[in-house]
C-alpha cells in the first residue's frame, strides 16, 4: 500500500484539527435541537389524548429511517443552497428519529401499576410525569440520545458535500485525491469525538438518573 | 430404587457444603418428599440424581447402577423431571412439548401421537383443543399439568419433581395434588418430590426426608416424623397444629377401644375403621356427641371416644423435654 | 413531481443504477447472514470472546462509512469498485447481526433450557431445538435493521466508483438538480421498504406462532 507517513502526520497535526470545531458544531447544534423537539414530541404523544397517534408517528419515523443519510443531507440543498444551514437542518432531522422513538417507547413502558399507585397517592398528571414517568425513562431516553450522537458524529462528515465543511472536508479530499492518509487522519478525530460524546452523555445520564439506577 | 451414599456437594467458591454427607434410599413405587427451608440443599440433592449437578463426593445409584457410569443425557431421558417454572418450550405446541422425550428416544411417529393423546387425557386436558395451543395460551394450572405430562411421556419409572405445584394458587394446587395422588395409585412411579411446604410434604409423601443447612435431620413416614420429631428444628417445621395433622394421618382403628360395647341404635354415628381420626372428630363436634362406632364393612369392631382422642393428642404432641 | 419525469426521461440509467444497487445489497446480505450469524452463535458459547467481538463491532460501527470506503480503497487487491464496497458493507452489517444473534441466544429463558437439559437433551440439541428457534424473533429484528442499513449505506459506494443509486444523489448535488436527488432518495427508500417488507413476510413464516406474541413488544 502506498502510505506516506509525512502526509499523514501533516494531515493529523496541521490540516485536520482546523475542522474540529466546525465538526463539533455540526454535531452539538443539531443534537440539542433534535433532543428538545424529540423529547417534547415524545412526551406529548404519550399523553392520554394523543396515544393513538403515537403508533402512526412511529410508522412514519420507521419509514423515515429508510431514507439514506446521503439523501437526507442532499435533499435540502436545492432549496436552501450551499452552506451550514441546510447541513444543520438535515442533521437535526436525522438525529430526531432515535431520540423520539426511545422516548415514546420508554414512557409507554412505565408499568401501569406504578402509574396507578402514583395517581392513587394523589399526584397530579404533571407530578406523575415529572416524578415518575420521566425519571424511570431516563436510561432508555439517554440511550436514544447516545445512539443519535454517535450517528450524528459520523453523518456530519457528509455535510462537506453540501458546503457544510467539518471533518468531512479532509476525508472527501482524501478520497478524491486517492490519499488514504487524509482519510485516516480525519477518521481518527471522528472516532475520538464519538468516544468523547459517548462519555459526556454517559456522565450526564449518571447525573440525572434516579438513585437506584446509579 | 434410588440410593444415595454419603453424598456431599460444595459449590465452587464456597466453603460451606450445600449438601453434607447425606445418605438415604428411595424405594420403588414410593413418593419420597425432601422438605426444608430454602437453602437446605433439597433442590441440589434432586438435581444430583439426574446429574444436573455432580456430587463432590459420595455415590448415587439408580437400580443398582452408579449414575456416574452413565451418559448424563441418556440417564435423564429415563427420569421424568418437573420444575416449578415448568419450562415449556414457547415455540412449540403443547403436543410437541409433550412429544419431546419420545422424539429424543426415536419412537415411531404413530406411537408418539397415541401416547401424547393418552397423556393429555390422563392429566385432565382435552387433546383436541389444548394439544394445538401454544404455552402462552394456557392458564397456570394447565401449564403445570402439561409439565407433568411431558415428564411422564416416555413412561419413566422415576420422576423428580421440584415444587411442581408451587406456581399456582392454593385452590388449584390442592386440586392438582389430589389428582396426582390418584394417578400415582395406578402408576406406582418412584418419585422424589421437593417442597418447602410441610403440609404438602405430609400430604404427598410416603416418606419424608427433612433437611436443614445441607444435613439430613430426620427421615421417616409422615406419621413417624409427626409423632417423634427428632429435634426443635423439626418441631418448628411441623407447625403448631402438629396434633391435628397427626389425627389426619391416624386411622380410627388405631385409637378405638375394641372391648367396649357400642350401644347401637338407628341414630348412632358410625365411621369406617380406615378413615382418619380427624373425620371422626369432625363428626362428633357436628353432632355434639362424644363417641362414634367404628366399623369394618358392616360389622362394628370398636368404639372411638372423645377422651381417647384427647389423650392421644396430649400424649404425642407434648413438647419434647 | 419533477423527479418522476426525471426517472421517465432517464429510465435506462436509473434502471442500471437500481439493479446494481439491489445486486450489491443482496450480495452483502447473503455474505453477512452466513458470516455474522455463525459468528454470533460461536460467541454465544464463549463469553470472553463475546465481549471482544461485540466491542469490535461497536467500534467499527462508529467509523463513518465514507472513511471505511476511503481506507479500504487504498488496500492493494481491493481498490475502487465492488470488492471494497462489499467488504465495507459486510463490516457495517456486523454490529446489528452479531449482536442480535448473541442477545437472542443468550436471552433464552434459563428454566426452558434447564427443562430441556433435564429431559436429556444434549448441548447441541439444546442449541438447535431450543436456543436457535427461540432466538429467531430477535435475530430477525437484527436482520431487518441491517437490510435497511446496508441499502442506505450502499449509496455511499458511489464515491469509490460503484454505480449505485448514490450516484444520482451525488451528481444531483454537483449539478444542483433537485429532481435527480429526490429520484435517487425515493428509489433507495423504496428498495429498503420493499426488502424490509419481504423480510417481514419471511419472518411470519419462520417464527413459531408461540413466539409471535412477543415480537410486538
Amino acid at each position: 500500500m502506498n502510505f506516506d507517513l509525512d502526509i499523514f502526520m501533516d494531515a493529523l497535526t496541521q490540516r485536520a484539527p482546523q475542522y474540529l470545531v466546525e465538526h463539533l458544531q455540526l454535531v452539538v447544534i443539531p443534537l440539542s435541537i433534535a433532543a428538545f423537539i424529540a423529547l417534547s414530541a415524545g412526551i406529548i404523544l404519550t399523553r392520554p389524548g394523543f396515544r393513538h397517534l403515537a403508533d402512526r408517528v412511529m410508522v412514519l419515523f420507521n419509514a423515515g429511517q429508510t431514507i439514506p443519510p446521503l439523501a437526507v443531507i442532499a435533499i435540502f440543498f436545492p432549496f436552501l443552497g450551499l452552506g451550514y444551514g441546510p447541513a444543520i437542518l438535515a442533521l437535526t432531522i436525522y438525529a430526531l428519529l432515535p431520540i423520539s422513538r426511545n422516548t415514546i417507547a420508554a414512557v409507554s413502558a412505565v408499568p401501569r401499576e406504578v402509574l396507578d399507585a402514583a395517581r392513587g397517592m394523589g399526584m397530579t398528571s404533571w407530578q406523575v410525569l415529572c416524578r415518575v414517568e420521566l425519571p424511570l425513562s431516563v436510561p432508555t431516553i439517554m440511550a436514544g440520545i447516545r445512539t443519535s450522537a454517535v450517528l450524528t458524529v459520523s453523518t456530519a462528515v457528509l455535510a462537506a458535500l453540501v458546503g457544510g465543511k467539518g471533518m468531512g472536508a479532509i476525508i472527501f479530499a482524501g478520497i478524491n485525491f486517492f490519499r488514504p492518509e487524509l482519510v485516516l487522519a480525519g477518521t481518527i478525530y471522528i472516532g475520538a469525538m464519538a468516544v468523547a460524546m459517548e462519555r459526556v452523555i454517559a456522565f450526564v445520564e449518571w447525573l440525572i438518573s434516579p438513585a437506584h439506577l446509579k | 430404587m434410588i440410593t444415595l451414599d454419603r453424598i456431599s456437594k460444595t459449590f465452587p467458591g464456597t466453603d460451606i457444603p450445600a449438601v453434607d454427607r447425606v445418605s438415604f434410599q428411595v424405594n420403588a413405587g414410593n413418593i419420597c418428599v425432601f422438605v426444608g427451608p430454602s437453602g437446605c440443599g433439597k433442590t441440589t440433592i434432586l438435581r444430583m440424581i439426574n446429574r444436573l449437578e455432580e456430587p463432590s463426593s459420595g455415590r448415587i445409584t439408580v437400580n443398582g447402577q452408579d449414575i456416574m457410569s452413565l451418559d448424563p443425557a441418556v440417564l435423564r431421558r429415563t427420569i421424568g423431571y418437573v420444575i416449578q417454572q415448568i419450562g415449556l418450550l414457547p415455540h412449540k405446541t403443547i403436543e410437541q412439548n409433550v412429544s419431546l422425550v419420545p422424539e429424543l428416544l426415536n419412537w415411531p411417529k404413530s406411537k408418539i401421537k397415541a401416547r401424547v393423546t393418552e397423556l393429555l387425557v390422563l392429566v385432565g386436558l382435552d387433546p383436541g383443543t389444548v394439544g394445538r395451543k401454544y404455552p402462552h395460551q394456557l392458564s397456570g394450572g394447565q401449564s403445570q399439568r402439561v409439565g407433568v405430562a411431558r415428564a411422564m411421556a416416555a413412561d419413566p419409572p422415576i420422576m423428580l419433581m421440584d415444587e411442581p405445584f408451587g406456581a399456582v394458587d392454593p385452590i388449584v394446587r390442592i386440586h392438582l395434588q389430589d389428582e396426582f395422588l390418584r394417578l400415582q395409585q395406578h402408576l406406582k412411579k418412584t418419585i422424589c418430590f421437593v417442597t418447602h411446604d410441610i403440609n404438602e410434604a405430609v400430604k404427598m409423601g410416603d416418606y419424608l426426608i427433612i433437611l436443614n443447612m445441607g444435613r439430613l435431620i430426620q427421615m421417616g413416614t409422615p406419621l413417624e416424623v409427626l409423632t417423634e420429631p427428632a429435634d426443635d428444628f423439626v418441631l418448628n417445621l411441623l407447625g403448631d397444629d402438629r396434633g391435628v395433622k397427626i389425627l389426619d394421618l391416624t386411622r380410627c382403628e388405631t385409637l378405638m377401644d375394641r372391648d367396649r360395647n357400642f350401644p347401637y341404635n338407628p341414630d348412632s354415628c358410625l365411621i369406617q375403621s380406615v378413615k382418619p381420626v380427624k373425620i371422626a372428630l369432625e363428626l362428633m363436634m357436628k353432632k355434639n356427641i362424644d363417641q362414634v362406632g367404628v366399623c369394618k364393612g358392616e360389622r362394628i369392631v370398636g368404639v372411638l371416644t372423645w377422651n381417647s382422642i384427647k389423650e392421644h393428642i396430649s400424649r404425642v404432641s407434648r413438647d419434647r423435654p | 413531481m419533477g423527479f418522476i419525469s426525471f426517472i421517465q426521461n432517464n429510465s435506462g440509467l436509473v434502471l442500471e443504477y437500481t439493479l446494481n444497487h439491489i445486486s450489491l445489497v443482496l450480495t452483502v446480505l447473503v455474505l453477512s447472514l452466513g458470516l455474522w450469524i455463525i459468528t454470533g452463535l460461536i460467541i454465544s458459547r464463549h463469553d470472553r470472546l463475546a465481549g471482544a467481538v461485540i466491542s469490535l463491532s461497536n467500534i467499527l460501527f462508529c467509523i463513518p462509512s465514507i472513511s471505511l470506503f476511503g481506507l479500504f480503497m487504498a488496500v492493494p487487491g481491493l481498490g475502487l469498485g465492488r470488492n471494497t464496497a462489499v467488504l465495507v458493507l459486510v463490516i457495517y452489517a456486523m454490529m446489528p447481526l452479531v449482536r442480535s444473534v448473541y442477545l437472542g441466544v443468550k436471552s433464552v429463558d434459563y428454566f426452558v433450557m434447564e427443562a430441556g437439559k433435564g429431559m436429556g437433551m444434549t448441548p447441541s440439541q439444546i442449541l438447535f431445538r431450543i436456543q436457535i428457534p427461540m432466538a429467531w424473533p430477535t435475530v430477525f429484528a437484527g436482520i431487518r435493521v441491517s437490510v435497511v442499513l446496508i441499502t442506505g449505506i450502499a449509496t455511499m459506494a458511489t464515491f469509490i466508483g460503484e454505480k449505485t443509486l448514490g450516484r444520482l444523489i451525488h451528481q444531483g448535488i454537483t449539478r444542483g438538480n433537485a429532481d435527480m436527488i429526490i429520484a435517487g432518495a425515493v428509489i433507495v427508500s423504496l428498495i429498503a421498504l420493499l426488502l424490509d417488507y419481504i423480510m417481514g413476510r419471511i419472518e411470519k413464516k419462520v417464527i413459531s406462532p408461540g413466539l409471535r406474541y412477543r415480537t410486538n413488544d
